[in-house]
C-alpha cells in the first residue's frame, strides 16, 4: 500500500495534513469560546463580550470550513490521480505482457485488478487523506487541550480508552470471521445463480426447476443466516458504544461538580471538557473504522502490486536484426522444446519443419497435442525452452517483436472483435487499408455476402466482443481481418471450426489463390481441411508423430488414419 | 425494457414512491417486527433525547452552587466547600444512568430485530427472483445477457440489502431523533427552538445545491468508469489480437483518454459529494453559535437556567445530525430505488402460459410426433416469421437427422420440441396430442436432451449425472450403469475421487469430451421415448471422439430420434433426412433418395466432400 501511495505528489498531501491540522484546531478551539462565553460571558451578564467572543467562532468556524474544503479538494484529486496513475502503469504493463505471465494471473483477475481494486486504493487513500489524518490530530488535540484545562479530570480517559479498545478488539474478534465466510456464501449464491442461467435449457428439458430452486434456497439461507449472525454481533457496537460515552459524561459531570466545589475548576469548563471527550472518543471509533477499511485496501494493493511486479518473460533483443522475407522467405522449427512455466513435462518435444513463402503446412491431432503451441511460438507469445524458431534464418528472439508480428496475420481459435464498426476492425491490422482492400479480404474470407447485406454495410455497428454476430460470423471477420494486411505469414488457429463443411471448403479455395505469396500455417481438427496442405504435421502428445502430405499418411500414419475413422467411414475414402 | 442501458450509466428511478411502497411491501409479512423495531426506535431515542436535559439539572444545580457560593463570599463569609447539592446530583446522574442503560438496550434490540426483518426480506426477494427465472420464456434469456441478468440478481440485490439493513434504521432513527430533539427543545424554550430552526432552512439550502450537482458528477463517474471498464475487458481478452498486429501503443492511448476523463470527473465527483460534510457542519456551527449567544444572554438576564443552555447546546449538535444524515442517505436510498426498480423490472416480466391449443387429439395416430402446418418466429407478431409452413411426421422409433446451412433453423426445431417456444401457428403433436394441452413438465418428462453446449454444474460428477432424471437418480444401480453405457466409467477410475470427483467452475478439471460423455450418460439415465441430440462438432480429441459416438450410437437405438448432424455417417443411418434452410424444409428423404435428387443436399455433401481423393 505505501509502496502505492509513494506516486502522490508529496507537496500535495503535506498540503491535505496542513488543511487537516487547521480544520481540527479551529474545530478544538470552538469549545474553548464556548467556555469562554460562559464563563466570563454568563457570570458576569456581560453581553457585549458574548456577542465578540460569538464573532470569534463564527470566524474559526468559517475558518474550519474553508480548511475542511482545502482538505477535500487536495484528497479527492490527489486519491483520484492517484488511482488514475496505477490504472495507467498496470494497463501498460499488462498490454506489453507476453502469454506466459497473462497465463499466471488470468485474464479475468487482470481485469479486476485492473478496475475494481484500484478502485479500492483510491477509495482507501481518500479516506486515509481525511479521516486517517483527522482521526489521530483529533485525538492528540482534543487530549491536550482537556489535559491543559483540567489535568485531574484528563485521567477518566485513562479509564475509558482501555475498555473501550478492548470491546472494539472483542467486537472486530468475533465479527470478523463472519464477514470473511459472508464472502465465500455470497459467491456461492452467484456461482449457483449463475448456473441456473447457463443451463436453463438443460435444467428445462430435464424438469429440474425444483431442484434448481432447492439448492438456490439452500445458498441463500445459508448467506442470509450468516449475516444475520454477523450483523447480530455487529448491533452490539452503537449500543455499547453509547453506554461508554454516556459513562464518561456522567463521571465528567460527578468528578467535575466534586471539583467545582473545591474551588478547583471552574464550571463553564465542565461543559468544555464533555465537548472534549465528545472528540475524543469520535476520533477514537473513527480510528477503529478506519482499521476495518485498511486490510480491504492492503489486499488490493497487493494484487496490484503483484501484476506491476510480473516481467515478461519474452524480451526485445538489444540490437534487433533485420530481417527480410520478400522474396522466398523461410520459417523454420529446429529441435524445439517447450515448457510452460512451471510445468513438469514438455508441451512441445523437438519439433522439426520447414516451409518456404507459397507453401501450406497444416497441423492436425487431439486436443491438448500441441498445435495451438505451436503456433503460439511463431508469433513469439512464448520463448522456446531450446532449439530455434528462424525467420529465412534468423532466429526470431534476434528480431524485434514489432517487426516479427507485422509480418504476421493471424486469426485465434476464439475469434475476437472489438467494438467499433466492421471497418475499424478490419483495418485492425493495417489502419491504413483502403474499403477496396478490405471489401477483397472479406470476399476471400466468405464474409462479403452477409456484409453487404447489412443496411450500413463496413459502417455496420460491432458490439463488444462481437456479440451481435454469429460464431461463424465472427470467425470469418476475424479471417478477413487476417487477410488484410497481406502478411508473410498467416497463421490460423482451429479458425474454421464454426464453419460449415460448404463455406469451409470455398474458402480454403479462395486462400490458396490469396496467399500464394505467403506462408500459410492452417491448425485443424477436420481431415478435409487439411487435406490439401503441402506438408501435414500429425501431432500428439507434444511430439510431431507423423510429416508429410494426405497421401503419404492415409497409407503410412496410424494417428492420421485414426483422425480419419472418427470422421469419416472408412469405405468412403 | 429490453434495453438495459450502458452499464454503471446513471441510475435514477423512474417511479420513486411507487418502488419504494412495493420494496416496502416486502416487508409487511414481518409488520409486526417493524412495529417492533419502529416502537424500539422511538422509545430508545426519547430516552436517548431526553439525558441532555436531565444532565442539564445537574449541571444546574452546579451552577447553583457555585452562584450561592460566589455571593457569600461576596457577602464576605468563607467559603471552604461551595455549597452544591451532591445528594441532587447523584439522583440527577443515576436517573441518567439508567435512562442510557436503558437506551443502550432498546438500540441494541432495535439493531437486532432489523438485522433479521433485513436479511430475511431480501432473502424473499431473492427467492422470488430465482422462482421468476423459471417461469419466464426462453425468449426472455435470448433477449436479455447473462451479465445484465446476473448484475441484477448480484449487485442490485445487493445495493437492497445493505440499504434495508442500515438505511432503514438510521433513517427511523434520524426521523424520530428530529422530532423527538425538537419536542425536548421546545419543552426548554420556544424562542431557542425557533433559532435552533434557522440551522434547517440552511441545510437544506446546502444539500439542495450541492446534491443534484454531486449526483450529476456521480452518474457521469460511474459512466466513464463503465466505458472505461469495457475497454480493459476488451483489450485483455483480445490480449493476442492486440500483440500481433501491434497494437499496444494506439491500445494505450485509447485508455489513456478514457482515463483522464474518468479521473476529471471522478475526482469532481468525490469532491462536491465530500463538501457536504463541511457544510453541514458549518451549518451547526451557526446555530450552536446563535445559541450559545442567545443563551448565554438569557442567563445573563436570569430567564434561563445554565442546564438548560447547555441542555439545549447539545440538543442542537443532535438537530443537525438527523439532517446531515438524511442528507448522506438521500443519495443511497435514490440509488436503492434504481436497484429495486430493477430486480421488480425482472419479476414483471410476462409468465410462460398455459394456453389450450383448441387442437382436437387424433386417437391412435400413426405418428409419435408430428409437425402440422408450423408457423414460427422468435420476433414480435408482425415480424417476418422464420418457419412458415412447416409439416413433418415421425413414425415411432425413426431417426430423424436435420440437417442445414447455419441459421436454418435446426434449433428453432429443437426449440419448439420442448416447447422452449410455443408455436404462432399450426400445432406440434406427441402421440396426436397437441404439446400445448400437455404440461410442460409432462412433455419434457418423454424427451432427453444431449446438447453441444455441456452444461454441468459446480458438483460430483455422480450428482451431475442423477441430474438426468429426479425418479431414477435415487437408482445407484441405474445411475452406475448409465454411467457405463455412456463411457463414463472408463475415465471416472483414473481421476482420484471417482465419481465424487467435484466438477469445478470452470470444468477445467476434466476434458471437454469428457464432460460430453457425462451429457450423455445424463440422456441414459432418463431412458426416454424420444431423444434429442446436437452432434458435438466441438474440438475432441480422437479418442473420446470415437468413444462419443459409440456412446450416441448406444443411446439412439431403436428410439425415436432428432439429430441435428454434422457428421456424415449419423446421415446416411437416418430414416428420413430433413434439409432445412431458412425455416423451411426443402428436401427429405433418405440419403440415397436425396443424393439422386441431386438438388440442394447433394450440393452440400458434394462441397462437403469435393476434395475427397480417389482411393
Amino acid at each position: 500500500m505505501m509502496k502505492l501511495a509513494k506516486r502522490m505528489n508529496g507537496l500535495a498531501v503535506m498540503g491535505a495534513i496542513m488543511f487537516m491540522v487547521i480544520q481540527v484546531i479551529s474545530d478544538l478551539y470552538l469549545p474553548n469560546l464556548t467556555a469562554d462565553i460562559i464563563d466570563n460571558g454568563i457570570a458576569t451578564g456581560d453581553v457585549s463580550y458574548i456577542i465578540s467572543v460569538g464573532v470569534k467562532m463564527l470566524g474559526f468556524s468559517l475558518l474550519s470550513v474553508a480548511a475542511a474544503t482545502g482538505n477535500v479538494f487536495l484528497a479527492s484529486q490527489q486519491s483520484q490521480l492517484l488511482g488514475k496513475n496505477i490504472r495507467s502503469s498496470v494497463f501498460k504493463k499488462v498490454s506489453y505482457f507476453s502469454n506466459d505471465a497473462i497465463d499466471e494471473i488470468g485474464t479475468s483477475s487482470l481485469i479486476t485488478r485492473t478496475t475494481n481494486d484500484v478502485v479500492q486504493i483510491q477509495m482507501v487513500i481518500m479516506m486515509a487523506l481525511r479521516m486517517m489524518i483527522q482521526a489521530p490530530i483529533m485525538l492528540v488535540g482534543a487530549g491536550i487541550m482537556a489535559y491543559t484545562r483540567e489535568p485531574q479530570l484528563a485521567s477518566i480517559f485513562l479509564y475509558v480508552l482501555p475498555i473501550l479498545a478492548v470491546f472494539m478488539v472483542t467486537i472486530m474478534y468475533f465479527a470478523i470471521p463472519y464477514f470473511k465466510k459472508m464472502q465465500s456464501k455470497t459467491d456461492r449464491l452467484n456461482l449457483v445463480f449463475r448456473e441456473g442461467l447457463t443451463g436453463i435449457r438443460v435444467i428445462r428439458a430435464f424438469n429440474r426447476n425444483k431442484s434448481e430452486t432447492k439448492r438456490f434456497d439452500e445458498a441463500n439461507k445459508d448467506f442470509a443466516d450468516t449475516s444475520i449472525r454477523a450483523n447480530t454481533i455487529m448491533s452490539f457496537m452503537l449500543p455499547v458504544m453509547t453506554l461508554i460515552i454516556s459513562a464518561t459524561n456522567i463521571s465528567i459531570i460527578w468528578f467535575g461538580g466534586q471539583y467545582i466545589g473545591d474551588g478547583m475548576m471552574e464550571v463553564g469548563n465542565l461543559i468544555t471538557f464533555m465537548t472534549y471527550a465528545m472528540q475524543i472518543l469520535m476520533s477514537f471509533m473513527m480510528l477503529a473504522m478506519i482499521f476495518v477499511f485498511i486490510p480491504r485496501g492492503q489486499v488490493s494493493a497487493a494484487r496490484v502490486n503483484k501484476v506491476l511486479e510480473t516481467e515478461s518473460m519474452v524480451k526485445d533483443p538489444e540490437k534487433p536484426t533485420k530481417v527480410n522475407m520478400a522474396d522466398k522467405g523461410t520459417i523454420e522449427f529446429d529441435h524445439v522444446d517447450f515448457r510452460y512455466t512451471g510445468a513438469e513435462q514438455l508441451a512441445l518435444e523437438d519439433i522439426n519443419f520447414k516451409s518456404t513463402k507459397g507453401q501450406m503446412v497444416a497441423i492436425i491431432g487431439g486436443t491438448g497435442s500441441g498445435k495451438s503451441t505451436l503456433a503460439n511460438l511463431i508469433a513469439r507469445f512464448y520463448d522456446v525452452e531450446s532449439g530455434s524458431v528462424r525467420m529465412n534464418g534468423v532466429d526470431i528472439r534476434d528480431i524485434s517483436q514489432k517487426e516479427l508480428r507485422s509480418m504476421m496475420g493471424y486469426a485465434p481459435q476464439k475469434a475476437v472483435l472489438f467494438t467499433g464498426t466492421i471497418r475499424s476492425n478490419m483495418q485492425y491490422g493495417k489502419p491504413d487499408a483502403t474499403d477496396e482492400e478490405i471489401w477483397h479480404a472479406l470476399d476471400v474470407a466468405q464474409a462479403k455476402d452477409f456484409v453487404s447485406e447489412l443496411p450500413k454495410g463496413l459502417d455496420s455497428y460491432v458490439e463488444q466482443g462481437g456479440s451481435n454476430f454469429s460464431g461463424g460470423q465472427k470467425q470469418r471477420l476475424s479471417i478477413a481481418r487476417a487477410l488484410v494486411s497481406k502478411a508473410d505469414i498467416l497463421i490460423f488457429d482451429d479458425s474454421f471450426s464454426a464453419l460449415d463443411f460448404k463455406t469451409d471448403a470455398e474458402l480454403r479455395k479462395a486462400l490458396a489463390v490469396e496467399a500464394k505469396d505467403s506462408v500459410v500455417v492452417i491448425i485443424a481438427q477436420r481431415i478435409s481441411t487439411v487435406m490439401n496442405a503441402d506438408t501435414i504435421l500429425v501431432m500428439d502428445g507434444g511430439r510431431v508423430v507423423g510429416k508429410g502430405t494426405h497421401e503419404e499418411l492415409k497409407e503410412t500414419n496410424s494417428t492420421y488414419q485414426e483422425i480419419m475413422n472418427s470422421q469419416m467411414r472408412e469405405e468412403e475414402l | 425494457m429490453r434495453n438495459a442501458g450502458p452499464k454503471g450509466a446513471p441510475r435514477k428511478a423512474k417511479n420513486f414512491w411507487g418502488t419504494l411502497r412495493r420494496l416496502l411491501g416486502y416487508m409487511s409479512s414481518r409488520l409486526l417486527a417493524i412495529g417492533l423495531v419502529f416502537i424500539l426506535a422511538v422509545v430508545g431515542t426519547v430516552l436517548q433525547t431526553r439525558t441532555p436535559k436531565i444532565l442539564g439539572e445537574a449541571t444546574t444545580e452546579i451552577f447553583k452552587g457555585v452562584m450561592v457560593g460566589m455571593k457569600m463570599k461576596e457577602a464576605g463569609q468563607v467559603v471552604e466547600k461551595l455549597p452544591i447539592d451532591f445528594d441532587v446530583i447523584k439522583n440527577v446522574l443515576f436517573t441518567v444512568a439508567i435512562l442510557y442503560v436503558l437506551s443502550a438496550v432498546f438500540q441494541y434490540f432495535q439493531q437486532f430485530t432489523m438485522t433479521r426483518v433485513a436479511q430475511r426480506t431480501v432473502y424473499d426477494l431473492r427467492k422470488e427472483l430465482k422462482d421468476k427465472m423459471n417461469k419466464v420464456p426462453m425468449n426472455y434469456y435470448d433477449t436479455h445477457s447473462n451479465g445484465d441478468i446476473m448484475s441484477r440478481a448480484v449487485n442490485d440485490m445487493d445495493n437492497i440489502a445493505n440499504t434495508l439493513q442500515q438505511t432503514l434504521t438510521q433513517f427511523v432513527n434520524s426521523f424520530v431523533l428530529f422530532f423527538a430533539v425538537l419536542y425536548f427543545m421546545l419543552t426548554i424554550s420556544w424562542q431557542m427552538t425557533l433559532i435552533a430552526f434557522i440551522t434547517v432552512p440552511l441545510s437544506v439550502l446546502v444539500i439542495s445545491l450541492i446534491a443534484p450537482r454531486s449526483q450529476k458528477l456521480f452518474g457521469a463517474q460511474q459512466k466513464k468508469l463503465g466505458l472505461l471498464n469495457n475497454q480493459v475487458e476488451e483489450t485483455y481478452a483480445g490480449h493476442v489480437i492486440v500483440k500481433i498486429y501491434n497494437r499496444e501503443d494506439a491500445e494505450i492511448e485509447a485508455f489513456e483518454k478514457q482515463n483522464e476523463e474518468l479521473y476529471q470527473s471522478s475526482w469532481k465527483a468525490q469532491f462536491f459529494s465530500g463538501f457536504v460534510m463541511p457544510m453541514m457542519n458549518f451549518v451547526k456551527n451557526v446555530g450552536y453559535l446563535l445559541v450559545a449567544v442567545v443563551g448565554g444572554i438569557k442567563v445573563a438576564n436570569g430567564t434561563m437556567t445554565l442546564g438548560n443552555v447547555q441542555a439545549f447546546l447539545q440538543y442542537t449538535n443532535q438537530f443537525s445530525q438527523p439532517l446531515s444524515q438524511m442528507a448522506n442517505l438521500a443519495n443511497t436510498v435514490q440509488a436503492t430505488i434504481a436497484s429495486a426498480e430493477r430486480v421488480f423490472e425482472v419479476l414483471d416480466e410476462e409468465e410462460m402460459t398455459e394456453e389450450k391449443s383448441g387442437v382436437t387429439p387424433i386417437p391412435n395416430s400413426p405418428y409419435k410426433v408430428s409437425f402440422d402446418h408450423v408457423q414460427f418466429g422468435y420476433g414480435d407478431d408482425d415480424e417476418e416469421l422464420l418457419m412458415n409452413d412447416f409439416n413433418l411426421n415421425v413414425k415411432e422409433g425413426q431417426m430423424i437427422a436435420i440437417v442445414g446451412p447455419t441459421g436454418a433453423g435446426k434449433s428453432t426445431l429443437i426449440n419448439l420440441l420442448e416447447r422452449f417456444y410455443d408455436v404462432k401457428g399450426g400445432s406440434i403433436k406427441l402421440d396426436g396430442v397437441d404439446t400445448r394441452d400437455i404440461t410442460r413438465d409432462e412433455l419434457r418428462s418423454h424427451f432427453s436432451m444431449v446438447l453441444q453446449d455441456t452444461w454441468l454444474f459446480n458438483g460430483t460428477i455422480m450428482d451431475n449425472i442423477k441430474y438426468g432424471s429426479e425418479k431414477y437418480g435415487q437408482d445407484e444401480n441405474r445411475v452406475l450403469a448409465a454411467a457405463k453405457a455412456a463411457h463414463v466409467d472408463d475415465f471416472v477410475h483414473t481421476l482420484p475421487d471417482g465419481y465424487e470427483t467435484i466438477l469445478n467452475e470452470e470444468g477445467s478439471n476434466i476434458s471437454l469430451g469428457q464432460r460430453q460423455l457425462i451429457t450423455i450418460a445424463r440422456a441414459f439415465l432418463v431412458d426416454p421415448e424420444v431423444l434429442i441430440l446436437d452432434e458435438a462438432t466441438s474440438s475432441v480429441d480422437t479418442r473420446t471422439e470415437i468413444l462419443i459416438q459409440k456412446a450416441m450410437r448406444k443411446l439412439l437405438e431403436g428410439r425415436t430420434s432428432f439429430v441435428v448432424a454434422h457428421r456424415l455417417s449419423t446421415i446416411r443411418d437416418a430414416d428420413n433426412i430433413i434439409v432445412m434452410d431458412q425455416g423451411d424444409v426443402m428436401e427429405t428423404g433418405t440419403h440415397d433418395e436425396l443424393m439422386e435428387q441431386d438438388g440442394f443436399y447433394a450440393d452440400l455433401y458434394n462441397s462437403q466432400f469435393a476434395e475427397k481423393p480417389a482411393v
